[in-house]
């Protein structure tokens, strides 16, 4: 399927937040309670719609235990977007934010949009997470912020656009340079690309790889 | 190559430097040899063998028969087959073996059923093999008796029936020459005559003279070969070589076949092309290897051609399948073998041979139980029936004491012990999370699922230090689905931690030595992908990375899982035997992962979803062969003490403990 443009996402956070039903309910529109853990990363990708313009999201989907972060760093290089996510029922994930931030920081690109989210808000009855802290936290960091369910799709598919959106207002206004991908984002078919874009050279390489 | 000199095969040696050479100084070498020598000298037929067929497909109406012949030259000696005259003015389009030098071949496999026809399968030093040449007339031992007069042939130790030609090569310079598409290019390519192809034209000059065309087309292969388009050699390379192997192989040589095709002509038009021809002569090497695949009918697709999935009507079919790279896999062992194994008392009387017989065909599902706590080391293969008995009940205790030590913390006490909850916490969050999809753990309150977790919280007392790691529950599922026993799980589970244990490491220490392992494998066995790993940023292998953590469980369905693992185990070849099982992986697909030019990203995506894709039992016999062939220089690219290894005597096994330890 022919795209403007095809942005690599990242979801990065504590083990057991819900990055992979955060994932599966916006590519697939489900809630899978029974799934297997993540070991390294999974793929997904969907295609959304901006500006009138086909945008195709290619999203990463780590493992969040400590121990493999070391890996899980590899797999920011060339992210255009990350969703850093926590439980609000559980107080730790929220306390891991900062050093999640920090790798993010130190191995992303520094352009990389970056959308807090804190997830399972379905279950305020055992919120140990308040919204103000998590916007206040988003607010201090530059990060954008919503809570949001993977088990009722709220807010979901608004995250992952609102992310998409900020990448291309990005794009718009210059910031990145979309010929070259280490920024995370590729120039398709079917679209106006970009000012600068070798388009022709980056859309072949984009569409096989993403198909 | 030096190793060439000891016998005069000038040919050999010239192959053997191409090879290392490249193709310019391929030319050169070859033009050399041209000047120096005085060739063409009288070839001589030194066999002739009629109604030798090959069985393209199951029909008996699409045999095709020819003459085999050996042809001596100088001092090499040339194998060819030529079709049958009468034949040929049937089928127009031909099929015929291209005059092939003995120095290229590796071995000659004799089958000689006690029904139906005795035939040979040639496998050449590339790898690649021909399909079962069937002797009508019989005449197989003389072919090898001839074949012995005039070049080195030795019966191989491990099978009576295969002979291995020119043995005194290193193995490993086979290997190298042989997986790798480009040098199997090169070959393709090359104006060397040990490749030199016979005529399969319908042309006119052809008719009648097949007698003399291998001998002649010799003298002109050099000529021809030059004309051929390089982008179509390497499809017929890899179309010979994987044709008939198995379904990969089947979407790969279609692949490659549709990419052959680019060039504008369809098979059946670049048929009519090179027989209108006035050029046709050049085209015709190319073209007659596609008859290899499609037999008789240029028509076919290759995918119709492979049998794969058909039951094959001929008991022999399936040898017609088995190119030859590692041994063909076995049944699994079965109990009335097993028993077999045992001596009165229940000691494994030959435990390199039991291991060897579990390397190559496995294990019968319902003996698993049984068998794998001697693969893992928790019942040693001299105890007895008894012994094993009363290990097993202190085992159980002892089991039983470990698992109190956490059962009795009280919630106070837990209260007080954040090290405690947060493992607990994940393992429970992780147990549910595990081969939930299989009955055996599926639905809620499965208590399998509750025994996964107590064993998982269980180890991680008996292992403090290591505690517990994501991925540990993917290996402790199959050996609770197998042992269906608590206590018996949780110690095979020890022992196989024993050998994996530091692939949780919290710095990763076991994962990154072996990657490093692996990224030196592959520079030995496979250099041009190495090459392209270094190019491409990709040589920390961390896409390989769950591979080697987990042991292939995702990447195959659980059946094929619990089969791979308990051949790893045997340690018959190598501990390592793993990393090879990687390289075999990626060098099955390094065609498509250089040819799509796959960076980083794309590579880690396109081996996430492998995962379901690959052919096990052709995947252990390429590791296999690459584990053989590679030899010591392969042991040598893995550091002592890389897992699974017992580590290097170390009082403080896990040393690296830091304030995340879980």
């Amino acid at each position: 399927m022919s795209y403007a443009y095809l942005f690599k996402y990242i979801i990065i956070g504590d083990t057991g937040v819900g990055k992979s039903c955060l994932l599966l309910q916006f590519t697939d529109k489900r809630f899978q309670p029974v799934h297997d853990l993540t070991i390294g990363v999974e793929f997904g990708a969907r295609m959304i719609t901006i500006d009138n313009k086909p945008i195709k999201l290619q999203i990463w989907d780590t493992a969040g235990q400590e121990s493999f972060r070391s890996i899980t760093r590899s797999y920011y290089r060339g992210a255009a977007g990350a969703l850093l996510v926590y439980d609000i029922t559980r107080r730790e994930t929220f306390n891991h934010l900062a050093s999640w931030l920090e790798d993010a920081r130190q191995h992303a690109n520094a352009n990389m949009s970056i959308m807090l989210i804190g997830n399972k808000c379905d279950l305020a009855h055992r919120r140990a997470v308040s919204t103000e802290e998590g916007e206040q936290f988003a607010r201090e960091h530059g990060l954008i912020f919503m809570e949001a369910s993977a088990k009722t799709a709220q807010n979901v598919e608004e995250a992952f656009i609102k992310t998409a959106s900020t990448i291309y207002k990005k794009i718009q206004d210059g910031i990145f340079d979309v010929s070259n991908e280490s920024y995370g984002i590729k120039v398709g078919y079917g679209g106006v690309p970009g000012p600068s874009a070798g388009r022709d050279g980056v859309a072949s390489q984009g569409g096989a790889c993403c198909s | 190559m030096h190793e060439m000199e000891l016998h005069d095969l000038s040919d050999d040696a010239d192959y053997a430097a191409s090879i290392q050479q490249g193709s310019e100084s391929l030319n050169r070498g070859d033009s050399s040899k041209r000047s120096s020598c005085s060739e063409p000298e009288g070839a001589e037929i030194v066999y002739a063998k009629d109604n030798v067929t090959i069985h393209p497909t199951q029909y008996a109406s699409e045999r095709i028969s020819g003459r085999l012949k050996l042809i001596k030259q100088g001092s090499s000696l040339f194998m060819g087959k030529v079709r049958n005259a009468r034949l040929s003015e049937k089928v127009k389009n031909l099929y015929t073996i291209k005059a092939v030098s003995f120095s290229d071949i590796r071995s000659i496999r004799r089958h000689t059923p006690t029904l139906g026809w005795q035939y040979i399968i040639v496998v050449l030093s590339s790898g690649l093999a021909f399909p079962p040449l069937y002797f009508y007339n019989g005449g197989v031992r003389e072919f090898l008796a001839t074949i012995k007069q005039h070049v080195f042939l030795v019966r191989s130790a491990e099978d009576a029936n295969v002979f291995l030609v020119n043995d005194f090569q290193d193995p490993l310079q086979r290997t190298l020459s042989s997986l790798e598409l480009p040098r199997a290019v090169s070959v393709a390519n090359s104006p060397s005559p040990t490749l030199s192809t016979e005529s399969a034209s319908g042309s006119d000059a052809e008719k009648g003279a097949s007698d003399q065309s291998s001998v002649s087309f010799l003298q002109n292969g050099r000529q021809r070969q030059k004309h051929n388009d390089p982008a179509r050699d390497i499809s017929i390379q890899v179309l010979e070589k994987f044709s008939l192997v198995t379904r990969f192989a089947r979407e790969t040589t279609s692949q490659l076949f549709r990419e052959s095709q680019i060039d504008g002509f369809s098979p059946n038009e670049r048929k009519k092309h090179s027989q209108s021809s006035h050029e046709n002569q050049h085209n015709l090497s190319s073209h007659e290897h596609q008859s290899l695949i499609m037999s008789n009918d240029s028509q076919k697709v290759p995918e119709d051609v492979s049998v794969t999935s058909d039951p094959p009507s001929d008991p022999l079919e399936f040898d017609r399948l088995s190119l030859v790279w590692g041994k063909p896999r076995q049944p699994p062992l079965r109990r009335e073998e097993w028993a077999t194994f045992l001596d009165s008392e229940g000691r494994v009387m030959d435990s390199k041979e039991l291991r060897k017989r579990i390397f190559y065909g496995g294990v019968e599902h319902n003996l698993r139980a049984e068998v794998w706590t001697f693969l893992l080391g928790y019942h040693s293969y001299d105890s007895t029936f008894a012994e094993r008995e009363y290990l097993i009940s202190v085992r159980k205790s002892e089991y039983e004491t470990i698992k109190k030590q956490w059962q009795s913390i009280s919630a106070e006490q837990a209260k007080r012990f954040a090290k405690f909850r947060e493992r607990k916490g994940l393992i429970e969050k992780d147990v549910v999370r595990t081969d939930r999809s299989l009955s055996f753990y599926d639905g809620d309150d499965n208590p399998n699922v509750y025994l996964l977790r107590d064993i998982l919280l269980s180890y991680s007392f008996y292992n403090f230090d290591l505690g517990y790691c994501q991925g540990m529950s993917d290996l402790l599922s199959p050996i609770l689905f197998v042992m269906r026993d608590e206590s018996e799980s949780f110690w095979c589970f020890v022992f196989l931690m024993e050998r994996l244990g530091p692939n949780f490491n919290r710095d990763q220490s076991g994962m990154h030595s072996q990657l490093f392992a692996l990224s030196k494998l592959v520079e030995l066995l496979d250099n041009p992908l190495h090459n392209y790993f270094m190019q491409n940023d990709c040589l920390n292998y961390f896409f390989c990375f769950r591979w080697i953590l987990i042991q292939f469980k995702r990447e195959f369905e659980y059946e094929k899982t619990m089969r791979l693992w308990e051949v790893l185990w045997t340690h018959y070849l190598s501990e390592h035997l793993h990393l090879y099982v990687c390289v075999a992986i990626l060098k099955r697909y390094r065609g498509k992962i250089t040819g799509e030019q796959m960076d980083f990203d794309t590579l880690l995506k396109f081996i996430n979803e492998l995962s379901g894709q690959i052919d096990l039992d052709a995947i252990l016999r390429d590791a296999e062969a690459l584990c053989i062939c590679a030899g010591e220089n392969g042991a040598a690219c893995i550091p002592p003490g890389t897992p699974p290894s017992l580590p290097l005597e170390d009082p403080m096994a896990y040393p690296q403990l830091d304030d995340d330890v879980l």
